[in-house]
């Protein structure tokens, strides 16, 4: 009962939140199969990020200039005259004040080339999404990843679809970079069942160049989580040219000896987002940046081993 | 060929794999010149002593060839891989397509002028005598037309032996044909031919003498030819040879003794049924079942297990010497002269063990090793299957040659044992083909694998008042036209309507081509092999089998299915679009700007393989009118004998998906006219977008157990998922929910190759469903950059 009058609460006061997509069968988002859900907004700026349309909190557009024939059918339906021609090259785009989000532009295009990034859900529509792939977690010991963008940005609509997928015997982990006050993620933290934390940079300063925040926040949570003994595991981003050399290595497992953690993984640069960037007309500053492999990372693993860290290359 | 996880083939396989793969194929007339001489000469005789005289003729004079790095002897053609005429099948076809064989774009066959010269000197005697001008003939005038205009296709049917089963493999072995021979004198002396069934039995009972006299001969040509080479052969070779010859003079006539003497006799048999008669499908059953006494017995005294695997890759590269030409129509039904010889192994015991035994994984890896089209292999999968063999067959997946494909005992036993198969037999099941499934030596032929019903055709002229589209031509009762169609139940009766009707036909057509394969081509050998033939005194045809349920193949059912989903959403629901509109745009197949517009609001309906109800309940309740309405109809063998003598539904529809859909019409699913179809059950190409999980879903929601000529499911991955342990553990997790909770029938997965991505690469529309992953990161192939997207090439070729 107390249950109950808990979840009706958490309706009143909103259960809706902005994602991107729902995805089946991840493989690398924690223990056994799993559905992500990815969360939409972030308080980070990675300059390398490989889901830059998570970035920002509300729904936007995309237009593939590949398939765009300029052909302005967008224009003529849009009810709000919200599609303007912008750019040199008269490529259709969105301006965000007048666009009401009726989606008639991108249902129109004959091309299909405009895309939506981002949609507002309830959390009774993901749970009732994930509960279709039930029988793939309960067999392999999986479960629901909540993923981003930055759960915790959501952090009232993450509990209340946390507190629901667990009631439906549900394992839940959470991905996120862990940059808010201690309170906020301990709030999140008491929800859930397994934490996936990204450490950018050991060094605060670093931290802010690549990410637009310091790393104080983080380290405090890495700290706070360890003392919850929930599973947890902490990623770092090798990314070229900011933290990937021996030296970041040494930086990095410092850190992680200071702060109790025994074991680390890392997730080699990879260009899966590359062209995501341009979909969103959006700069890049790590275009034709070469992706790593786990074979590039050999030497870097090994510091960490001196360390006594156990480091693993990859999910 | 792969030389990591199963290891390297011995130099001696290496030679004969590279030999048999540089041969181009071409045809064989020895087989149609000593048929048509034994026709000739036995014109007078009951049709089953022909038939025997036949195979009498063929065996004892056919040229035999001992090839320089075999240990198992026998040979189909004068060549490996030249495909036999079967002149008494069909020959009209053969003669039209003639100096076309060589020409073709795909199963492309050599023939000389001299061997072009001798069919032609054959076809006047066939003219009117073969299979295929009696069943033609023999079609009512209302099947024939909608045989003619290809709606409902059974060629197959009336050009090819039936096969599709497997045969008793484990008493010739335990026992010997000597057995077989004996037990039909016994029968053929207690006869009184007075009683008009025991004189109908004392003919198949003489002609199945005549046949096992006839195998003798041919095994022992095998030993004395193996004997002569000896003379002449180095040392080693010497005693291999001698060896062969006391092997030949002993098998398959004798009981086995060895392995080598096992596998020697299971290949004379299967060689001799695809002498007998050139349908296809003809599988080995539970090989690693019956063949493991002898496995066994082998290595205990002596041999080593490298010896045995060597031994079961020769057999392997036996098999893929077995071709079988066929007309281009069927051709493209059938493409890459498939010849399905299935093997099954593993599954479990009939006291529920598991039944994985040293030689299953011998077969494992001896079929991996040799990499080849042949043997078709099926691994059985049961809840207990140990996660060691699970991983290997992930491992031999990984090859990327769509093998082995798993068949769910979950399903499958329960499924059997309620349509009256016994337990012992139910557990004792194998796949047969490539999908489809029966009891070894106890079920007759075509456990699937009779005429083809294509469905979207059949919507298509549901909705246009029984009259076909391409043609106008009139094919069975309408109820009326879609533009007259107010409510969304008004298609579906339509579709009901119709799918009967044409259910209805396919019956008449399937009994039409059983009566004149009865009357006309009964096969001696096979039919020994089969219980209760002898028991009973008739051929296979006659209603000898002991379990006698075939099927049909339904083609089409993801687009079925779609096409309903677009239809009731985006005309009678949300109203996008007009009858009219629709209507239109399918008859211009999407032509102009307003067609493309019309099409991409019919690709934006549910597509079934997204596990979303509203489309999957559709292509359930299309399909429940053909399981309703096929229950109703009784094969040729019903009430003769046979538990069954019915039918079941089945959608191995093999590579029938092209050219059914190539005679289709644009269909509300957004299809264009000529495109493929989907294949079996799976979904339509490129619309199942949420990944494996959903597929599976939407797949385990139709009624499967009722659809047991197969329940075809292909799936891809990309090699990125296959690399590392823990990714192969979870692919193994999917696969058990998918068995163990779902109950899901059958998958086989097909490994994306470097030349797909390239092409995805180059048409990144053709291919929106194909994921790839990195750690912690998936994303569709399409949007990634042209660099990202050639790195991910460049390594798909360092890992195969």
């Amino acid at each position: 009962m107390e249950q109950e009058l808990m979840e009706d609460k958490i309706m009143e006061t909103g259960g809706k939140g902005y994602i991107l997509q729902i995805q089946k069968f991840s493989i690398h988002d924690g223990p056994g199969i799993r559905t992500t859900v990815f969360f939409k907004g972030c308080n980070l700026r990675c300059k390398w990020c490989a889901n830059p349309e998570s970035q920002r909190s509300r729904p936007e557009f995309t237009l593939d200039r590949l398939k765009c024939i300029r052909c302005g059918r967008c224009m003529e339906i849009c009810d709000q005259k919200a599609r303007t021609v912008t750019g040199p090259q008269g490529y259709p785009a969105a301006d965000p004040a007048g666009c009401t989000m009726c989606l008639a532009c991108e249902q129109s295009c004959p091309q299909m080339a405009i895309g939506c990034e981002g949609r507002q859900v309830t959390a009774d529509e993901v749970v009732a999404e994930a509960l279709k792939d039930k029988p793939f977690y309960d067999h392999s010991g999986g479960g629901v990843t909540l993923s981003g963008g930055e759960v915790l940005m959501q952090r009232e609509f993450a509990v209340s679809l946390c507190r629901k997928l667990r009631g439906n015997g549900i394992h839940v982990a959470v991905e996120t970079a862990a940059a808010v006050p201690a309170e906020q993620f301990q709030e999140l933290l008491r929800e859930v069942d397994y934490l996936f934390v990204d450490l950018k940079h050991y060094d605060s300063g670093k931290h802010r160049e690549g990410t637009g925040v310091l790393n104080e926040l983080v380290l405090k949570n890495i700290e706070v989580l360890r003392d919850s003994k929930k599973p947890f595991r902490i990623r770092i981003p090798v990314i070229p040219g900011f933290n990937d050399s021996a030296k970041d290595a040494a930086g990095f497992a410092e850190v992680l000896n200071r702060l109790g953690v025994p074991e680390v993984q890392l997730l080699p640069f990879h260009q899966m987002g590359e062209r995501k960037y341009e979909l969103l007309g959006r700069e890049y500053t790590y275009r034709g940046k070469p992706q790593l492999h786990p074979e590039d990372l050999e030497t870097y693993r090994d510091i960490f081993e001196k360390y006594h860290i156990k480091a693993q290359v990859g999910a | 060929m792969m030389e990591s996880y199963f290891g390297t083939s011995t130099q001696r396989i290496k030679e004969f794999r590279e030999k048999l793969l540089a041969v181009t194929p071409a045809v064989c007339t020895e087989r149609a010149v000593l048929t048509t001489k034994a026709y000739q000469e036995h014109e007078m005789d009951q049709v089953v002593l022909k038939r025997a005289y036949m195979v009498k003729e063929i065996l004892e004079n056919m040229s035999i060839f001992i090839e320089p790095e075999t240990l198992i002897v026998g040979n189909q053609a004068k060549e490996n891989r030249f495909a036999p005429i079967f002149p008494e099948y069909a020959m009209d076809w053969v003669i039209e397509e003639l100096d076309e064989f060589d020409k073709r774009n795909g199963d492309r066959f050599l023939i000389s002028e001299v061997n072009k010269k001798i069919l032609r000197d054959i076809y006047p005697y066939w003219k009117g005598r073969t299979l295929q001008d009696k069943g033609y003939a023999a079609f009512p005038d209302e099947a024939k037309v909608i045989y003619d205009l290809g709606i409902i296709r059974n060629e197959g049917n009336i050009t090819s032996g039936d096969a599709h089963l497997a045969v008793d493999y484990q008493t010739v072995l335990q026992k010997g044909l000597r057995s077989y021979r004996q037990r039909t004198q016994e029968k053929l002396d207690a006869l009184d031919y007075a009683e008009f069934e025991d004189m109908k039995a004392g003919y198949f009972y003489r002609a199945i003498l005549i046949v096992i006299d006839a195998v003798e001969t041919f095994a022992h040509r095998y030993a004395r030819l193996a004997k002569e080479q000896a003379k002449t052969a180095g040392a080693q070779r010497k005693q291999e040879l001698e060896q062969i010859a006391q092997i030949c003079e002993r098998v398959p006539m004798e009981p086995a003794r060895t392995f080598q003497e096992a596998l020697q006799s299971v290949w004379f048999i299967h060689l001799i049924l695809q002498i007998e008669s050139n349908g296809h499908s003809l599988s080995f059953g539970r090989f690693d079942q019956y063949c493991f006494p002898y496995y066994e017995k082998s290595i205990r005294d002596g041999m080593k297990p490298e010896e045995a695997e060597e031994l079961l890759e020769n057999l392997w590269l036996k098999t893929l010497t077995i071709n079988k030409i066929r007309s281009w129509g069927h051709t493209r039904f059938a493409a890459g002269s498939p010849m399905y010889q299935n093997i099954t192994i593993g599954g479990q015991t009939v006291d529920g063990e598991d039944a994985v035994n040293p030689l299953t994984w011998a077969v494992l890896r001896s079929v991996a090793r040799t990499h080849l089209p042949q043997p078709n292999m099926t691994v059985r999968y049961f809840s207990k299957m140990s996660p060691e063999f699970m991983d290997a067959c992930i491992e031999c997946i990984r090859l990327g040659f769509g093998m082995p494909a798993f068949n769910n005992d979950e399903i499958i036993i329960p499924s059997l044992m309620d349509k009256g198969v016994s337990k012992e037999d139910a557990y004792n099941y194998s796949a047969i083909g490539c999908v489809e499934v029966g009891v070894p030596g106890r079920w007759g032929y075509r456990c699937t694998g009779m005429s083809y019903l294509n469905f979207p055709k059949t919507l298509m002229t549901a909705l246009n008042d029984g009259v076909d589209v391409n043609t106008g031509k009139k094919i069975c009762k309408g109820l009326g036209h879609f533009l007259d169609m107010e409510r969304f139940e008004d298609v579906m009766k339509a579709w009901d309507y119709t799918a009967r009707q044409l259910i209805h036909t396919g019956v008449i057509l399937d009994n039409c081509a059983d009566m004149v394969v009865e009357q006309e081509v009964p096969d001696i050998l096979c039919s020994a092999l089969v219980d209760d033939c002898i028991e009973r005194g008739k051929h296979l045809k006659e209603g000898g089998a002991h379990y006698d349920i075939i099927s049909q193949l339904q083609v089409g059912v993801a687009n079925l299915g779609d096409s309903l989903a677009a239809l009731k959403k985006c005309v009678y629901e949300e109203e996008q679009l007009t009858r009219k509109e629709l209507w239109d745009a399918l008859m211009n197949d999407f032509a102009d700007e307003d067609g493309k517009r019309i099409r991409r609001i019919l690709m934006l309906a549910p597509k079934y393989g997204n596990d979303n109800d509203y489309v999957d309940d559709l292509v359930k309740r299309g399909y429940e009118t053909y399981l309703d309405e096929i229950k109703k109809y009784k094969n040729t063998r019903y009430g003769r004998g046979p538990i069954g003598g019915t039918y079941y539904a089945g959608t191995s529809s093999v590579a029938a998906n092209v050219p059914q859909g190539a005679g289709t019409c644009a269909t509300p699913d957004g299809r264009h006219f000529g495109e493929p179809l989907a294949e079996g059950c799976s979904p339509s190409h490129a619309v199942d977008l949420s990944g494996p999980t959903s597929v599976f879903k939407s797949v385990s929601k139709l009624e499967t157990s009722q659809i047991f000529g197969g329940v075809l499911l292909n799936q891809k991955v990309t090699p990125a998922i296959l690399t590392r342990a823990e990714d192969r553990q979870k692919l193994d997790l999917l696969i058990r929910t998918f068995f163990d909770v779902l109950k899901g029938w059958h998958v086989q997965y097909n490994v994306v190759s470097r030349e797909t991505l390239l092409d995805a690469q180059k048409h990144p529309d053709k291919y929106p469903d194909l994921i790839v992953r990195v750690a912690g990161y998936s994303a569709f192939f399409h949007v990634l950059s042209p660099q990202t997207q050639n790195d991910i090439i460049a390594r798909t070729e360092q890992q195969f």
